[in-house]
């Protein structure tokens, strides 16, 4: 609990203060929830460092759209070494920005999770080579050195077996998450996000080819929006008023990107980001969040065969899932479907 | 207290010359430092991994002010910590000296507690403590207690049994002891473990980080390295390093009041105690069942889910009445046993390259303006960031995870080595200079001896740094191991492979600190028998 928000400062405590402490957790939720007049404290984790990424959820922050829902909605920064799910599990965050292959994974730990929307409808997982050596298509990865962790090996498995390519023909290299290795020559591909290392690369003018794996078969949902099963039945009310928020912030951002990142960067001036480099994640960010799906359904929705579609992937990477894992209820309140 | 200390003397004409020396030294060797690193970082220019001082003086001006914001907020965690931390050790200390049966107990706790893997760890605090700088500072604090307690317990007992007589005859008891005596014989050694635990707390607060803060140079240094920003990764590790190293001369002035070696020439030797079996066998047992009693009630009292808190029974489950429990064994012990492979041969080049550089700047005290400095810096210099660059210097194979493992190891290693090396008795040197011993003859049948007991401690601290630094390196760099292990299963929820990893690298810790130990009392029951004395 942060120091600042401890019940014992008697002047200071509201029941945002009081529900902010983690009420919920001392069994006081049904005592401090009596109406929804007044501001509800919420949590929602992002699962990196802030950063334009999350652009929707600052627009939404900024603009009052879940001010107007009676929602204050702290956003919790992710890192290195800080997983979504444990926080989502013990109630600190309400929602939790995940990707299905981590929520099936922790499914099948025993967390009671469900996917409530796609903020991603398209994985972000590329392969990125340079122009001398590009890997355009799957098959180019055979003889090629990929540098990626080893923890996405199922990732690469996954692509093999989707494209017929012969895994064994491909030589993993274990590396940190930077493109450093690749511009020393250490390999000859790095298995990234398409919005991050290849972005890093343009800015030092080194335009990379970038492989989207989306477009070989990987149908995975990414940046998904996970709350527990409990939540979903005793918090609905604040779900709804999150996911609203959260539509209106992303509808802002697919219509002017380059706005999302300059609230980014004045919204966290601490963070060290780059406006350029800002600007040119958001533009690519929106082809992966926006299709014809959404613009027909609305943002972050999902159907049967999309589903059915990522079913097929996850078995790929050894998780066996069913479609009972997504939960559309709220967004066909928000969306009317 | 004035301890019976006489020195050398020193013709005032020679002591100039001596203090001339240095800063001339100390001038030559920061300038070829800096165009060798200039030199070094234009040759791998292509890399993306070193900048040079150019370049990084460049960054750091144009971001003055974000780069002290985050350095001011990243020094607050580690201040904090390193403050709790040191309390912790000092209060710990203070309860073994005055109940001697609690210190193996304590000692094997406080250990499991430090050598528990961020991983692990990491999400736990943050839930626990929610947002903010909890984390940060628990990390600090983690990082330097167990040091700090292990210098002091040296210290401590760095006393010669006459004074201790002394005070009794006095009808006095343990307490008056602890003020009079063994607290001002610690001091040296207090001030040696604190100077241990600057950078270690610099570097827990900015781990910290990665477990989803706002601010700080940890957040910076993330973000730079996928940037590709390497003026901006440097700037931030020499900041780093540089705060260390002003913070570990600070703490060396302002203790240097009280380092007077205190003098061991009359230390009787220690009584034989020899413990039975079934003592060591008792103790053993009540360590592990307070180990055990503290993973699950921590757990149980924090309220922490079982999804990702495991219990010692989800551990026991997963690795022996499972389904599948041979296979998790197997999985589990393969990756320790590569882990293994790097950290043994680390951990001894470390212990072998502090201990030399030491006797090295003992020999030739002019050594000891560029060792020193530059040993800081290295320990400083976030481990993140030197990690690619020593795994691009020396290749993704076995010699680059043993150097990072050395790198860490030798710095605790040089200090407390130095420390001992300089507590050799005044009276003894007199009397080797007054025979005109040569300078190799006094280190080995002086200095050495009086060294040993410090190096033993810093072997001891060395184990959990070894198989600390051997984790993240392969967390962060290579991917193999038990630390690669560890960030996959913690990436894909498989808590209980995290925890039965954990419990086994605690384990692994006590064990090869019990064998370190075992070496340690076999050795001073020759050379100082003080130590032994309970």
């Amino acid at each position: 609990m942060t120091r600042d928000r401890t019940i014992g400062a008697a002047p200071g405590l509201t029941r945002r203060s009081l529900i902010g402490t983690g009420a919920a957790t001392l069994g006081l939720a049904g005592l401090a929830r009596p109406g929804f007049a007044q501001t509800r404290d919420v949590a929602l984790q992002l699962s990196w460092l802030h950063s334009v990424q999350f652009g929707g959820s600052y627009i939404a922050r900024d603009r009052g759209y879940w001010a107007k829902e009676g929602l204050d909605v702290t956003l919790l920064p992710g890192g290195p070494n800080a997983p979504v799910e444990p926080p989502v599990v013990a109630g600190n965050a309400l929602v939790g920005i995940s990707a299905a292959d981590y929520t099936a994974a922790a499914v099948a730990q025993g967390a009671p999770f469900r996917i409530i929307g796609v903020a991603m409808q398209k994985n972000p997982f590329a392969i990125a080579s340079l122009p001398g050596n590009p890997v355009e298509v799957p098959k180019d990865l055979e003889g090629k050195r990929i540098g990626m962790a080893l923890a996405n090996m199922p990732v690469l498995e996954a692509l093999c077996t989707l494209n017929g390519v012969a895994l064994t023909a491909i030589e993993v290299v274990p590396t940190q998450y930077d493109a450093a290795p690749l511009l020393a020559g250490q390999v000859d591909c790095l298995l990234c996000w398409a919005t991050d290392l290849p972005v890093a690369m343009a800015m030092e003018d080194i335009e990379a080819v970038t492989m989207l794996m989306a477009d070989h078969g990987y149908a995975l949902h990414s940046q998904t929006y996970i709350a527990t099963e409990e939540s979903l039945v005793s918090r609905r009310a604040e779900l709804v008023a999150l996911m609203r928020g959260e539509i209106a912030g992303w509808t802002d951002y697919a219509a002017d990107p380059a706005a999302a990142a300059r609230l980014t960067v004045r919204m966290f001036p601490d963070s060290g980001l780059d406006l350029a480099t800002q600007v040119m994640q958001a533009e690519r960010q929106v082809p992966l969040m926006f299709s014809p799906l959404t613009d027909a359904q609305g943002f972050g929705w999902f159907t049967p065969e999309t589903v059915a579609a990522n079913i097929e992937t996850l078995a790929l990477l050894g998780r066996d899932v069913g479609p009972e894992l997504w939960d559309r209820s709220i967004l066909e309140e928000l969306h009317g479907a | 207290m004035n301890a019976p200390v006489t020195r050398r003397g020193t013709h005032p004409a020679a002591r100039i010359v001596v203090r001339a020396g240095p800063v001339a030294w100390q001038v030559l060797s920061v300038a070829g430092l800096l165009v060798a690193w200039e030199a070094l970082a234009r040759l791998n220019a292509g890399s993306y991994v070193l900048a040079g001082p150019v370049a990084v003086t460049r960054y750091g001006v144009e971001h003055a002010g974000l780069l002290a914001h985050a350095a001011g907020i990243t020094l607050a965690n580690a201040a904090w910590g390193f403050l709790w931390g040191n309390l912790a050790a000092v209060a710990l200390a203070a309860a073994i000296l005055l109940v001697p049966r609690l210190e193996r107990c304590v000692v094997a706790l406080s250990l499991v507690v430090f050598c528990l893997p961020l991983v692990a760890t990491g999400p736990i605090l943050r839930v626990a403590l929610g947002p903010g700088n909890g984390p940060q500072i628990a990390l600090a604090a983690l990082a330097v207690h167990y040091t700090t307690l292990l210098a002091l317990l040296v210290g401590l007992r760095a006393v010669p049994r006459s004074w201790l007589d002394l005070v009794e005859s006095y009808g006095r008891g343990a307490g008056a002891q602890l003020l009079h005596i063994r607290a001002m014989a610690a001091l040296p050694y207090l001030a040696a473990g604190l100077r241990i635990a600057v950078p270690a707390a610099i570097l827990g607060a900015m781990v910290g980080e990665f477990t989803g803060a706002e601010r700080g140079l940890g957040v910076l240094t993330i973000r730079a390295m996928r940037a590709l920003d390497v003026d901006a990764t440097w700037a931030i590790a020499l900041i780093a390093a540089g705060i260390a190293i002003v913070a570990y001369r600070a703490f060396g002035a302002l203790l240097g009041f009280v380092t007077d070696p205190p003098a061991l020439l009359l230390a009787a030797p220690a009584p034989a105690i020899r413990r039975g079996r079934m003592r060591r066998a008792g103790e053993l047992a009540v360590t592990i069942l307070a180990t055990l009693a503290l993973w699950q009630g921590g757990m149980d009292a924090l309220g922490l889910s079982p999804f990702f808190a495991r219990r010692p029974g989800d551990v026991l489950a997963f690795l022996v009445t499972d389904a599948g429990a041979a296979s998790h064994r197997a999985a589990l012990a393969g990756a320790y046993g590569e882990t293994l492979f790097y950290a043994v041969p680390g951990y001894l080049a470390g212990l072998a390259l502090g201990a030399g550089l030491a006797c090295a700047v003992v020999l030739a005290p002019g050594l000891a303006t560029i060792v020193l400095p530059l040993a800081v810096a290295l320990r400083s210099v976030p481990i993140v960031t030197t990690a690619p660059l020593l795994v691009l210097a020396l290749g993704r194979g076995a010699t680059g995870t043993i150097t990072i493992v050395a790198v860490m190891i030798f710095f605790p290693t040089l200090v407390a080595a130095l420390q001992g090396l300089r507590q050799a008795p005044g009276q003894v040197i007199d009397i080797f200079a007054s025979y005109a011993t040569g300078r190799w003859r006094t280190l080995a049948l002086a200095r050495v001896p009086a060294m040993l007991p410090a190096f033993f401690a810093a072997a001891r601290m060395g184990v959990p740094a070894a198989i600390l630094a051997a984790t993240t390196a392969e967390w962060l760099a290579t991917g193999r191991g038990i630390g690669g292990l560890m960030a996959l299963t913690a990436s894909t929820s498989g808590y209980n492979m995290l925890w039965s990893a954990t419990a086994l690298v605690a384990l692994t810790a006590t064990l090869a600190y019990a064998l370190v130990a075992r070496i340690e009392r076999a050795v001073l029951r020759v050379y100082g028998p003080e130590q032994l004395a309970r």
